[in-house]
């Protein structure tokens, strides 16, 4: 029945706690790095880089990190700074990248 | 200025760096091209989504013979609309019916199950759509459910729950606003919120 990925990856987060921000029936993204970060995980994904449930599985692990880290300085809460976290970690865990390409390219510590 | 008001852009310059930054390795590793993202969010922002199902009510309102139509075999129907992205009577769509609201009836959609949504045509079900309490209680006390999201059904006009499953997903096409006469069905179209089309409000006003 569902026969695009896309649609299949983001109906399997609706009524979950790793359900997208969203309104009008449409996707919402604060900036274009959102809408990257977005793009890229499903299209791993969808190219077979990863499955899905794997990149889920640490999405669902960092917005729980995010909820046991509360205090009254934690900083607002914003959905794709834990997808970004999720698919740094899916990309590390995978091969895709290494934590040394990373830092090199973000010139923050590995 | 103070940390207080520094630190959110910190933030949001220091992931906008990252994401970045794993595009361009893996563009640079083959794994994706530059087009890749663009490719990925097309089908969100233009392949299925609520404008799809904006597109098919403007329709009805301004063809009485489409509407019926639509009613009678939404997907015959739906595959009349050449300005519809490819595959929207198909695959997804195959099982989708349109009722209409008009003088004395009102109709509502719920369902059980996310995957039922009729996504090609209503885009994403909002947050309060897969609740168990909105479900349940719509099936029961449609008009109270229906007096919270500020529509107030009036005691003559019946109110249609439909439930949809696997088997067929349900639209509404709502009624065509007052004073629209004059309007083209693009603009019309855009009086058609997804919120119409489940039957949680009426279109919006011109």
């Amino acid at each position: 029945m569902l026969t695009q990925f896309e649609q299949y990856a983001v109906t399997s987060m609706m009524g979950a706690g790793d359900t997208p921000p969203r309104a009008n029936g449409t996707l919402c993204f604060a900036s274009e790095w959102e809408r990257s970060a977005f793009g890229v995980a499903l299209a791993l994904a969808r190219d077979g880089h990863f499955e899905w449930e794997d990149f889920r599985r640490n999405l669902i692990a960092a917005i729980g990190d995010w909820e046991r880290a509360q205090t009254p300085h934690t900083p607002d809460w914003n959905y794709y700074e834990q997808w970004l976290a999720a698919l740094e970690a899916t990309m590390l865990q995978h091969g895709l990248t290494t934590p040394e390409e990373l830092a090199a390219r973000t010139g923050a510590a590995a | 200025m103070s940390d207080r008001f520094q630190y959110p852009n910190d933030r949001e310059a220091r992931s906008a760096a990252r994401a970045k930054a794993l595009e361009a390795l893996l563009i640079e590793k083959g794994i994706i091209n530059a087009t890749t993202v663009d490719t990925v969010l097309k089908v969100f922002e233009t392949r299925m989504g609520p404008f799809n199902g904006a597109k098919i009510v403007a329709r009805a309102w301004v063809d009485p013979a489409f509407k019926q139509r639509l009613v009678a075999d939404t997907p015959a129907a739906i595959a009349e609309l050449t300005d519809l992205p490819e595959g929207m009577a198909g695959a997804e769509g195959e099982h989708m019916r349109a009722v209409a609201n008009g003088e004395g009836v009102h109709n509502l959609i719920i369902c059980t199950l996310c995957s039922c949504y009729p996504w090609p045509v209503l885009g994403l079900p909002p947050y309060w759509y897969k609740d168990p309490t909105f479900r349940s209680r719509a099936a029961r006390e449609p008009r109270a459910v229906l007096k919270e999201f500020g529509l107030d059904v009036p005691t003559a006009t019946e109110v249609k729950v439909w439930d949809s499953s696997a088997q067929i997903r349900w639209f509404v096409i709502p009624e065509r606003p007052a004073g629209t006469e004059g309007m083209s069905e693009a603009e019309l179209a855009a009086l058609v919120t997804p919120e119409s089309m489940m039957g949680v409000a009426v279109a919006n006003a011109a």
